[in-house]
Order: C-alpha cells, then structure tokens, then sequence
C-alpha cells in the first residue's frame, strides 16, 4: 500500500504534538511546563523520524497536498504542503535540537518569571518553521517567513529592559523586512503573471521567469540569512538569551533564506547571473564575517559571526548549482553550532553571566564536559575528518575547486576556511586554557544533568549525524570523483596550515604587552559598517523626507505659494478697502477729489 | 487764459480741495463751500460785464439769495448733528448704526 497518507499522517501527527503544549501554556503558567514542552518536542521528533523513514521507504520522492481555500474562476487559492527531502529531513534535525535547547532551557531559565510565555514563543516558532519547510506556495511559505521573523523579534527582546536588546531586536526586524520587499516582489511577480502559486507547476515555466523575481529571491536571503549588506542584526541577536540564540540563529531561523533558495532552485539555475550574484554574495559573506570573527571579545558573538560566515559559505554553494550539498551543510551545520552555543551558554552562567573572552581562562579544569564539547564543537566546525562538518564542508570545496567560477570567491572562501580555524582557536585558548581570569569565589559545577545531556546528545550528533544524514540522501548529481591530490587535500592543507600559523603567532604575542593596530580596530568595530550604516541612511532619508518632501513640496508648493499665498495677498487689499467703507462722511466727501481731478483733465 | 479766469478758476479748485480734504470738523467743510460760492460769484460777475450780454446781469443776484438758503441750510445741519452726536467731529458722521 502507498505509503503516502502515513506519511502525511505522522506528518500532521508531528505538528499536533506541538500543538499540545501550546494550549497548555495558555491555561497556566506554572514553571514546569518547559519539562512538558520539551517532553512533546521529544515525541514530535521521534514521530517525524518515523516519517522520515516512511519517507525514505515510499517510491515518490515528493508529496504534494493541494487543498482548496479560495476558487474563483482563473485563480485558485490552495494550502499547498510538500513533502519532499528536505522538509522530511530537516523536520526531524530541527526537532531534534529543539528538544535538546529546551532541555537546557529548563536549568537556564529556570529562575525566569515567565516560562510558560517562553514555551508559548518557543513552540509558535517552531510551528511557523515547520510551515516554512514543508510549504508549496511562495504564499504559505511567506506566512511561515513573517512567522519565524516576529518570533525572533520577541525572542531576542526577552528581557525588554535593558536598551540594547531592544535595539537589537528592532534591528532584526528592520533588516528582515528589508529582505521581505525582496520575497513579496518575487511573490506579486509570480502572482500577476501566473495562475498558479504552487511549486511544482512553477518550475515548469522555463522559459517564461526573468532576473527580477530571482533577484527578490536573493534579496530575501540576503536579508533573513544575514548576507554581507543586510548583515548587522545577527551579531545584535545575541542579545537574546543563549537558548534561543541556539535554536533561532544557529539553527533555524537563518537557514530560512538559504532554505527558500534551495526550494526555488529551479528557477535559479535558468539564471547564470543570478547563481553569480548568490555565489559572489557568499564569498563575500563569509570573508567579512570570519574577519569580524578574528577580534571579537564577546563570545556569542564570536559564534554569531561563524554562523554568518557559514551561512556565506551555504549561499556559495547555492550559487555553484548545488542545493542538495547547501541543504547538507544546513542540516550539519545546525548540530555543532546549537551545541557551541549551548557550551557558552552554560559558560556564562557558571561564571555569573561573563560574557567576556578575556576573562574566562582555565575552564578547561573546571567544565571538563562543556570544554571538551566546545572542542569538537570548533573541529566539526573547521572540517576535520569524519566529524560532521566534514561531510558537507569538505565536499562543498571539492565542488568549487573543480567547477567552473569565479577564482576570486573560490580564493576568499578558502580565506574564510582559514579563518574559522583562526577564531575557534581564539575561542579554545581563551576560554579553556591559561590561568582563570574570571572571578575568584565562583561555584562552577556542571553535576546538573539537563546540562550535560543536551550537551553530549548535540556532541553525538555532531560526530555522527554527518555520516547518519548523508547516507540517506540520495545525490542528485554525481559528486566528483576524480581530482588532482593537491585539489583533495585543500582544505586540510589549508585548516593546517591555518592552525600552525595561529599557534605559532600566539605563542610568539601572548607574552607581549596588547597594542591596537588599524586593523585591529577595523575589524573590531565591524568594519565601521554598523557605524556609517546606522547613522547615515535614517539621516538621509530624515533630511530628504524633511527638505524635500515636507517644506519644498508640502508648505512651498503646495501651501505658501498656492492657497496660502492667495489668501495672503488678498487681505492687505481688503484692509485698504474696508477702511474706505466705514461709513464716515468724511470719506465720501473726500472722494470728490476724482470728479474734481477729471474735470480738471479733461477741459483743460 | 486770462489771470483772471485764472484766479477765480484756482479759487474755486482750491476751496474744492478743502471741502474734500478737511480733518476734523464740519464747519471748516461749509466754509470751503462759502468759498465756492465766492469763487462762483466773481466769475458769474464777471461772465456777463465781458461779454456785454445785460440780460444775464441778474445771474449773480439769484446766486447770492440761493447761496445765502443754502448756507442757512448747512448752519442748521452743524447744529442739529451736534445736538444729536455732541460735537462737530467727522469721526461721528457714519453712515453705520453701530
């Protein structure tokens, strides 16, 4: 029998284990709630795994639901589900790091006063995700997109008080919706000159999609994914605490822009401009990136700024003609970033909410658990043989070097490759070795299971998910095969190289006295892009809306020099006038003078 | 023209001007118009003496006995509007009720 209907059933049953914990953190708000949340999140994942394997089992290797919400006569309004691969694998992904971020939320949050508002944004978000990856139509997939958008916003203004967070989170939202213009341009291109919104009969217009929409595509990447231009708020993000930093701007929400793009990839390859723009756009993402990564102090945002700079590297493999490997490194990336943030998360609170590099030190001793899996955190993260990372990094460079592109992005990803190594050895030698630089009469103990399982299930699965996960792809292209050895080995050589390079520097400068240097401050302050940017574009439009729109065109034009300036004129005349008509005697007697001065002009 | 058309002539405007452009007070207006009527009466004297016509030598005598109504006529209107308004102020002659 077909298996399709299970499939769609253990589906829907997914989602409705969500729905569970939802209605309940409406009806109360006790504090134990985030067990039962995370309890359900555990189901859910589990019914979605055997989904997964439904789906793996079922001939098709695509599901579409069409139900009808609106009929007129030339266009229909359908709730278009896909079941494909990548909803069907990154349900199960996605689900899986959820349950171990609420795990670790119940200890981190445990003292917050409103848990059950937490579960609330939590599962709200992890519903509208679940939209965004399994939607057909541009139209629910943005219902999803502005989901995830507004929940990020309320997630990273959790603790409202402080101004910075709220910067931040307006920041996110400011960004976001600049990337929105870009997906509802794309939607309004599809909408008026097509009579379906559904997927699969889009990809069927060859001939008929142009630049633009593709180009609104990329902007909306640009602006949910953090690409170079519309980057600033991911950095920002972490404002929000460590939990939701993990889940939404690790693993998640980010990887929405990426996820449109891998799902509209049909349309992108009958572009070549448009794959350079994405392939180009990466590169540079994830060169700026990993250099703002190089001399941070704060360690979220050490983190945030690699999740950018992974995020550069998944559009560059968007843009080589590649979705399925963009969409492993997705999947993969997601493990081992959820867990680095989880490992600083419980950093920060043992050391009494330090955020700060340079004053950690030694943890090495005292977190022996949460330094071990930042560790293999930062190798799965640089690519290092047969851990997760390297199953997808390793082959998304192969792929670049034997194509044909740009040597320009291929020459800065391969930067940022080095870079990565550079800032997790930052990370490693700061946080984990050297003597404490933290204060003296701290408790650190990391004896509280709910953090330590999160954490070792997150390790496993960024040792073991990389070999789990693409066995079961099946690839859509053949992978290359055959390569010059110095080809194969590039990225060793180069995390290598990189590696030996740190070391030897830092041990050359740890002794040494610290002095700023130009570069130092440029890549510190992010390039002064957050500066210039921030300032000068609201003033631009400020001045412009006030110059030009308010008083040259409101008040001159439209005010002062038409019916103002009518009626202006009108009353010195009327002055003049009404003072000759008061009805005194003496003023009409004067007026004899006129018949006086005619006759006087006219006889003589 | 002659001086002496001249002179009655620029009398004449002269007292118009002032009947037009007084300030303040009623009287000076009937004065100018005495004046007038002098300016007129020297040239109806003078109109029929030039021109050797005696049938319009009475002229001046009907213009003297209607000046002499008319003056009588304004005197009383002074003194009627400052029975009624208190002075002869031109401020106070409106033609407005209020």
């Amino acid at each position: 029998m077909p298996a399709s209907p299970l499939l769609a059933l253990t589906h829907f049953m997914t989602l409705a284990i969500l729905l569970v914990p939802l209605v309940i953190s409406m009806l109360t708000t006790k504090v134990w709630i985030i067990e039962k949340t995370k309890t359900s999140v555990k189901t859910a994942f589990f019914t979605s795994t055997l989904s997964f394997l439904l789906f793996k089992l079922s001939p098709p290797l695509s599901v579409v639901m069409d139900y009808s919400l609106l009929s007129a006569s030339t266009f229909h309004l359908k709730l278009n589900l896909k079941f494909d691969l990548y909803s069907m694998l990154f349900t199960p992904t996605a689900l899986y790091i959820s349950w171990c971020i609420l795990e670790f939320s119940q200890w981190y949050m445990d003292k917050d006063p409103y848990p059950s508002k937490f579960t609330k944004y939590l599962l709200t978000f992890i519903m509208a995700m679940m939209i965004l990856v399994s939607a057909n139509s541009p139209l629910l997939f943005f219902i999803g997109w502005e989901g995830v958008g507004i929940l990020s916003f309320f997630l990273i203004a959790w603790w409202q008080n402080r101004p910075n967070t709220n910067t931040s989170a307006l920041q996110a939202i400011i960004y976001n919706r600049m990337g929105d213009i870009g997906l509802i341009s794309c939607l309004a291109w599809l909408t008026t000159r097509l009579n379906t919104l559904a997927l699969q009969k889009i990809f069927t217009c060859d001939d008929f999609i142009t630049l633009l929409p593709l180009l609104g595509l990329i902007l909306a990447a640009m602006g949910k994914s953090a690409q170079f231009g519309l980057h600033p708020w991911l950095p920002a993000a972490v404002e929000g605490p460590t939990p939701i930093s993990a889940l939404l701007h690790s693993s998640t929400m980010v990887v929405a822009g990426i996820f449109l793009l891998i799902h509209m990839h049909p349309l992108l390859t009958l572009n070549k401009y448009a794959l350079s723009a994405c392939l180009l756009l990466g590169a540079i993402t994830s060169l700026v990136a990993a250099f703002y990564a190089l001399t941070q102090n704060d360690i979220k945002k050490i983190i945030a700024f690699s999740t950018s700079s992974h995020l550069g590297f998944m559009m560059v493999t968007v843009g080589l003609d590649q979705p399925q490997l963009a969409f492993l490194h997705l999947s993969l990336h997601a493990f081992f970033k959820a867990m680095l943030f989880l490992c600083s998360g419980s950093i920060i609170h043992n050391l009494n909410n330090e955020q700060d590099i340079r004053k950690m030190g030694g943890l090495h001793k005292c977190l022996p658990i949460t330094s071990a899996c930042l560790t293999i955190g930062s190798m799965a993260l640089a690519g290092t043989p047969f851990l997760t990372g390297f199953y997808s990094k390793d082959i998304i460079i192969e792929t670049m070097t034997t194509s044909h592109l740009n040597a320009f992005a291929l020459l800065i990803t391969l930067i940022a490759t080095s870079f990565t190594v550079v800032y997790s050895l930052r990370i490693t030698m700061f946080v984990q070795t050297g003597q404490p630089q933290h204060m003296s009469m701290l408790l650190l103990d990391e004896y509280n299971p709910l953090v330590i399982n999160p954490i070792i299930r997150l390790a496993a699965g960024s040792i073991a998910a990389g070999l789990i996960i693409s066995m079961n792809i099946t690839p859509l292209e053949t992978l290359p095969m055959t390569m010059p050895m110095y080809i194969k080995t590039v990225t060793l050589v180069v995390v290598a190289l990189s590696l030996l390079m740190a070391l030897k520097l830092a041990a050359m400068t740890n002794k040494m006295p610290p002095k700023s240097s130009h570069t130092h401050n440029f890549s510190n302050s992010l390039m002064y892009f957050n500066t210039m940017i921030h300032r000068s574009t609201p003033m631009i439009t400020s001045t412009i809306s006030e110059k030009y729109s308010t008083r040259m065109m409101d008040s001159t034009w439209q005010e002062k020099m038409g019916p103002k300036k009518l009626a202006e004129s009108q009353v010195l005349p009327t002055k003049t006038t009404s003072s000759l008509q008061k009805g005194l005697i003496k003023i009409y007697l004067t007026s004899f003078i006129l018949s006086i001065l005619l006759l006087t002009y006219l006889f003589y | 023209m002659t001086p002496l058309h001249f002179s009655y002539l620029s009398a004449f405007i002269v007292s118009i001007m002032g009947l037009s452009l007084h300030r303040t007070y009623l009287i000076s207006t009937l004065l100018c118009l005495e004046s007038m009527m002098l300016s007129m009466f020297i040239a109806l004297s003078m109109w029929p003496i030039q021109l050797q016509t005696s049938s319009f030598m009475l002229t001046p005598m009907l213009m003297l006995s209607f000046s002499a109504c008319e003056a009588g006529t304004g005197l009383s209107l002074l003194v009627a509007s400052s029975r009624t308004h208190g002075s002869d102020h031109l401020q106070n002659l409106n033609l407005l009720q209020c």
